[in-house]
């Protein structure tokens, strides 16, 4: 265990590093770093004394050996824009973007756990058509555009609901429907998928057969083993979520993280997009990798392989 | 995947599939008790149809050229208001006065060129690692799972847009970074499925006979995937028009004037408030294109592979 | 439907007016919410730290400078400076007034100016824009209320900086706190006060009670203010009408009808000095063959309607402009100008001449709302021009255009940083620096001698031979000037200047 542990830790580890070497590449293409940080009327020269400066003259990978090594520290450097650490500036966003992609999970597994456990209950029901019908809509609604006519409906017309910013809990209620709405189809399918699975296994029935009033049997039995799945996959949406951010935020001016990224991409401020790109690829990692830990754990044929 | 592994795969067919009448009526009977299916082949048909027509129709004059613009007949409503609406122009005019029913045929080309373009990279790049790491096994599937799982890690949004603002927003620019993207479900169901076709009796019989790997690959594994492939392909296609939708609704897609559905969002967006249909008319038929794909994609899952029973 | 939208929605706004008086903001409370920034946040408040324009609104609010350039005739009028004389070509000397406090109640004197004046002339201290200061040799006090101003050549231009970006800090604050300490916590001597900074998110100033001196810039209008960036432009109206804001600045001129069209709201616009252009690769660094042909330029302007352009897209007081350089800027002689009327057929003519009887496909660039990019390549389609668009973030393109050299043609801006002076903007592009695409020896030196000559006359005379080469070579095709469009509560006193520079201050609420 302990080694499977280690090898499975090894291997996020670099898959980190392929990630953040990528981008890092990749965003060295965007344009001329200099130029940036010298801003709307740098001469030449003031170009070419903070090439030096910041060291833009030396290879890439040199480039990129030196931000990773800083980076493993926690020093993502210094925002070209702003000129504040980009630690700092992540710091003071990352909360709001948990917020909201916590709330989001939650608003989905709410929505999603209720309706695919009904339609388990009775396939083919009217019920199930029903979650079906919403799943397979869900799916295809593009989520800015769903953000955007709650906004004219919540915020403007009815009066409801605050449009922008993320001062109260109210400011999250738009952002966090829009952003959650995505993943219920995906979790419901599974809750459904899993609970006719799990009604219809022996221990259920011998439970039945016990005697157990339904509800015990439902809920104690059923949806207890039934959620295992889903919540591993909530765990990953989550991940993806933070991703889905970006829209979300933007349209509803909640400065997090996924607007800071859409920010810094618009003016070309490497340092932040990559230390976001890093930040959003290690959520993930961990997360399977935690996934993975867990099934490890349950399943010790997992290991020995 | 649960479903696609349970597809029934050739040679694992039992005595009464065998028996029983002929495969062809009963995929007919299925696909005819499969609404789903009907209702997005047909609505997606129509999509296609009249994407392949829209320059046949601007021909007959029933649209115009959805680039014509005229800043003196800008922003003209739909037919269905009292004011300011011109009959030439039944779904109003953008706000540089070009024809948005045209705009929005148009649209669907892009939008489904875009769909297939991408789903076409993504399938083959997945499909080629995911037969491979399938096939192979051993250090072969290691370096395939480490590749997807590094894709799996990456934002694919926000690496999307870096990548746009790295090579500049044009069609082909977006079509290749969603390809390069999106091609982590192929390969993984490939790889799942390739593992099980691998250790049939006469794929293991083939191999005996000396035939080289890549004959058995694509004669003996491939027809095995083909009907996964052909659902996981249509759930990408809808993923990337929704992602290039999103792309271009920030302005990291399209660029103008390319008739495009999330460029329309774009610029519709500024006047969502006062003139709500020019963000509801693209956006709907944003959602009619991907529900109709999605509806077809479940459908194809429920007609070719068998149903849990 | 349109109908009952509207009155769903003027219901709506009216409701909102009515609560928003008694929740947020409002004349009850004697406060105002603005929403800013559709050119992006400010990076760094600090004056000599930021580089963009968008931190004007703030260094006026916050601090002030010696000399007030009158925002309607462009007078130069006594600020921080009560009066001055020339001593010599490179020596002002200037009297400095007395009673003027900071905000953290150090008194202001000749100390804070003759510091301020020689911490950002020394290029250790790495000033940004090196431009607005590299000028000053040195200030040295001569008396309590008396600062001696050396430059270190004859510069003409001088009060356009002193009145412009170049702003006084108190001395011994700001050699104790630096640039970051400012940031944090700005002390100035301007109308309001900071009380607190949420870099790209929001300012939050009080009224400067010590403020009564007489300022020519006027005394804050509300006891608080709140402006928060919000960078999409539907939000900002979003807010707009549902109360959440009490004016917004970034919206396009459609919405000034819309926005005029809800009780209760109030909406104009103002044309600035920003001046537009469509710029080409006349030195042929890229090697886009059509573009560095005369006649292909010529067929371009002529190919354009800048009139309807302006009539139907850009509006308000907006106009076309035949200059390299904004018509009220020193110098920039309209009549100096080779003018190019709205003309297909004189086009067609002479894109045949040129060799391309057919047009020919280019590459366009862009990095504002594509709408007007997209009006002007349909103009060039009908005269069988075909370009294709790129719109990048204006960096990007930057970057792209000085580095690569590939943008053949650009439809870009320029705001001079509000000087009221050619040198502003035709000299930056045209002076062979990196933002000049024409490298043409003739215009450049006559820039040169119009800059660095103290004679107006001198000045003028070689500022009007190079726009007559300019426009005559169609290096530049200037299009129009820009338009501020405003959108605000009607009980708002609201004053919009064409120097496109806000004055948020002066905004207060009608009794």
């Amino acid at each position: 265990m302990l080694v499977y542990t280690l090898k499975r830790s090894f291997v996020a580890f670099l898959i980190l590093i392929v990630v953040s070497a990528l981008t890092f590449s990749l965003s060295h293409l965007a344009g001329d770093p200099a130029l940036t940080i010298g801003g709307e009327q740098a001469s030449d020269e003031d170009i070419e004394a903070i090439r030096l400066l910041y060291g833009f003259d030396r290879p890439l990978y040199v480039q990129y050996a030196d931000w990773g090594w800083r980076a493993l520290q926690g020093d993502f450097g210094e925002s070209y824009h702003y000129r504040q650490p980009v630690a700092t500036m992540i710091g003071e966003r990352i909360g709001r973007t948990m917020l909201l992609g916590f709330l989001a999970i939650m608003f989905a597994l709410v929505i999603s756990i209720p309706m695919g456990t009904l339609a388990a209950m009775r396939p083919n029901s009217l019920i199930d058509r029903f979650a079906l019908l919403v799943a397979v809509f869900g799916q295809a609604l593009p989520t800015f555009w769903f953000a955007l006519m709650m906004m004219i409906v919540f915020g403007i017309w009815w009066r409801m609901l605050p449009i922008s910013g993320h001062d109260t809990w109210a400011h999250y209620v738009m952002p966090t429907i829009a952003l959650g709405y995505y993943a219920t189809p995906a979790l419901m399918r599974l809750t459904r998928a899993g609970m006719i699975e799990v009604l219809g296994s022996d221990y259920i029935r011998t439970a039945r057969a016990k005697g157990l009033s339904p509800t015990s049997v439902l809920f104690k039995h059923a949806l207890r083993n039934a959620i295992i799945p889903v919540v591993a996959l909530a765990a990953v949406w989550f991940g993806f979520m933070l991703g889905g951010s970006i829209v979300i935020e933007t349209i509803f001016n909640l400065k997090g993280m996924g607007w800071l990224s859409y920010d810094a991409l618009l003016r070309s401020d490497l340092p932040v997009v990559q230390a976001i790109v890093l930040i959003f690829a290690s959520f993930y990692v961990v997360l399977t990798l935690l996934a993975d830990l867990l099934n490890a754990y349950l399943d010790p044929r997992i290991s020995v392989r | 995947m649960t479903d696609a592994t349970l597809m029934p795969l050739r040679g694992q067919q039992t005595a009464e599939e065998i028996l029983e009448p002929s495969p062809m009526s009963k995929l007919r009977k299925r696909i005819f008790k499969n609404y789903s299916f009907l209702i997005g082949a047909l609505i997606l048909g129509l999509i296609i149809f009249i994407a392949l027509m829209a320059p046949v129709f601007e021909y007959l004059g029933w649209i115009h050229d959805p680039l014509d613009q005229d800043t003196s007949r800008r922003l003209l409503n739909p037919f269905w208001y009292d004011k300011k609406v011109d009959p030439e122009f039944v779904l109003g005019t953008d706000k540089v006065g070009r024809d948005y029913l045209s705009r929005l045929v148009y649209g669907a080309q892009i939008s489904l060129l875009i769909g297939f373009s991408t789903m076409l990279i993504s399938g083959f790049i997945g499909t080629v690692l995911g037969v491979t790491a399938g096939y192979f096994g051993g250090r072969v599937d290691m370096v395939v799972n480490f590749i997807i799982n590094a894709r799996l890690a990456m934002p694919v949004f926000l690496v999307a847009m870096a990548a746009v603002v790295a090579f500049g927003a044009s069609l082909w620019v977006v079509i290749l970074v969603l390809g390069l993207f999106l091609w982590d479900r192929f390969a993984v169901v490939m790889r799942s499925i390739t593992m099980q076709a691998r250790d049939l009796d006469y794929v293991k019989a083939a191999r005996a006979l000396g035939c080289s790997t890549p004959y058995i690959i694509v004669r003996e594994i491939f027809p095995n995937v083909l009907s996964s492939l052909t659902v996981v392909a249509t759930v990408e296609m809808a993923n990337a028009i929704l992602l290039e939708a999103a792309l271009s609704f920030l302005g990291f897609g399209v660029q103008p004037p390319t008739p495009n559905w999330g460029l329309m969002l774009n610029e519709g967006r500024e006047y969502m408030l006062f003139l709500p249909w020019t963000v509801a008319l693209p956006g709907a038929c944003l959602f009619v294109l991907v529900l109709a794909i999605n509806l077809f994609g479940d459908g194809l899952r429920d007609v070719t592979l068998e149903r849990e029973r | 439907m349109y109908l009952k939208s509207f009155v769903k929605f003027a219901a709506a706004a009216a409701l909102g007016t009515m609560m928003s008086t008694t929740a947020m903001a409002g004349p009850d409370d004697d406060s105002l919410i603005i929403a800013w920034g559709s050119t992006g946040p400010i990076e760094h408040v600090d004056n000599y730290v930021n580089t963009n324009r968008t931190g004007i609104w703030f260094s006026r609010m916050v601090w002030d400078q010696l000399i007030y350039r009158e925002p309607k005739t462009f007078e130069y009028k006594p600020l921080l400076a009560e009066s001055w004389e020339q001593l010599s070509d490179t020596v002002w000397q200037f009297k400095l007034r007395q009673g003027v406090k900071f905000h953290n109640g150090e008194a202001f004197d000749a100390d804070d100016v003759a510091f301020t004046l020689n911490w950002i002339s020394n290029p250790d201290n790495g000033v940004k824009v090196q431009r607005n200061v590299n000028w000053i040799k040195e200030a040295r006090k001569v008396d309590q209320f008396t600062v001696d101003l050396e430059m270190k050549r004859p510069f003409p231009q001088a009060f356009e900086f002193l009145s412009g970006p170049i702003t006084i800090y108190p001395n011994e604050y700001y050699a104790e706190v630096g640039p970051d300490g400012m940031h944090k916590q700005p002390i100035g001597t301007g109308p309001m006060k900071v009380v607190s900074i949420k870099t790209a998110e929001e300012y939050v100033f009080e009224k400067n009670e010590d403020y009564n001196w007489g300022s020519p810039k006027g005394e804050a209008q509300v006891s608080r203010m709140v402006v928060r960036e919000i960078a999409d432009v539907q939000t900002q109206i979003a807010e707009l009408l549902a109360g959440g804001i009490d004016v917004t600045a970034d919206i396009s001129a459609d919405h000034v009808d819309q926005i005029g069209g809800v009780p209760g709201f109030t909406a104009l616009q103002a044309g600035t000095m920003r001046t537009g252009y469509i710029g080409f690769d006349a030195a042929n660094r890229s090697g886009h063959e059509p573009v560095n042909k005369l006649k292909v330029r010529q067929a371009m302007a002529h190919a354009i309607d800048r009139e309807s352009l302006v009539k139907n897209l850009i509006r308000g007081d907006a106009g076309v402009i035949h200059t390299p350089c904004f018509p009220t800027q020193f110098g920039c002689s309209v009549d100096a100008a080779v003018k190019y009327s709205f003309d297909p057929e004189k086009a067609k003519a002479l894109l045949a001449e040129a060799g391309y009887p057919d047009g020919f496909e280019i590459e366009f660039y862009t990095f504002r709302p594509a709408d007007w990019a997209e009006a002007i390549m349909g103009d060039l389609a009908k005269v069988g021009i075909k370009a294709t668009l790129t719109k990048m973030p204006y960096f990007a393109l930057r970057d792209k255009q000085r580095n690569e050299g590939t943008t053949p043609m650009f439809l870009m801006d320029w705001g001079s940083y509000s000087m009221n002076d050619m040198s502003a903007i035709t000299s930056h592009f045209f002076k062979k620096g990196p933002d000049d695409f024409a490298l043409d020896d003739d215009v450049a030196g006559w820039l040169e001698a119009g800059d660095t000559n103290s004679d107006p006359d001198v000045r003028k005379a070689n500022y009007a031979k190079a726009i007559e080469k300019i426009t005559g070579e169609v290096y530049w095709l200037p299009m129009f000037n820009h338009v501020r469009n405003y959108g605000y509560r009607e009980e708002l006193n609201f004053i919009p200047y064409q120097d496109e520079i806000p004055r948020f201050w002066q905004y207060g609420w009608k009794s």
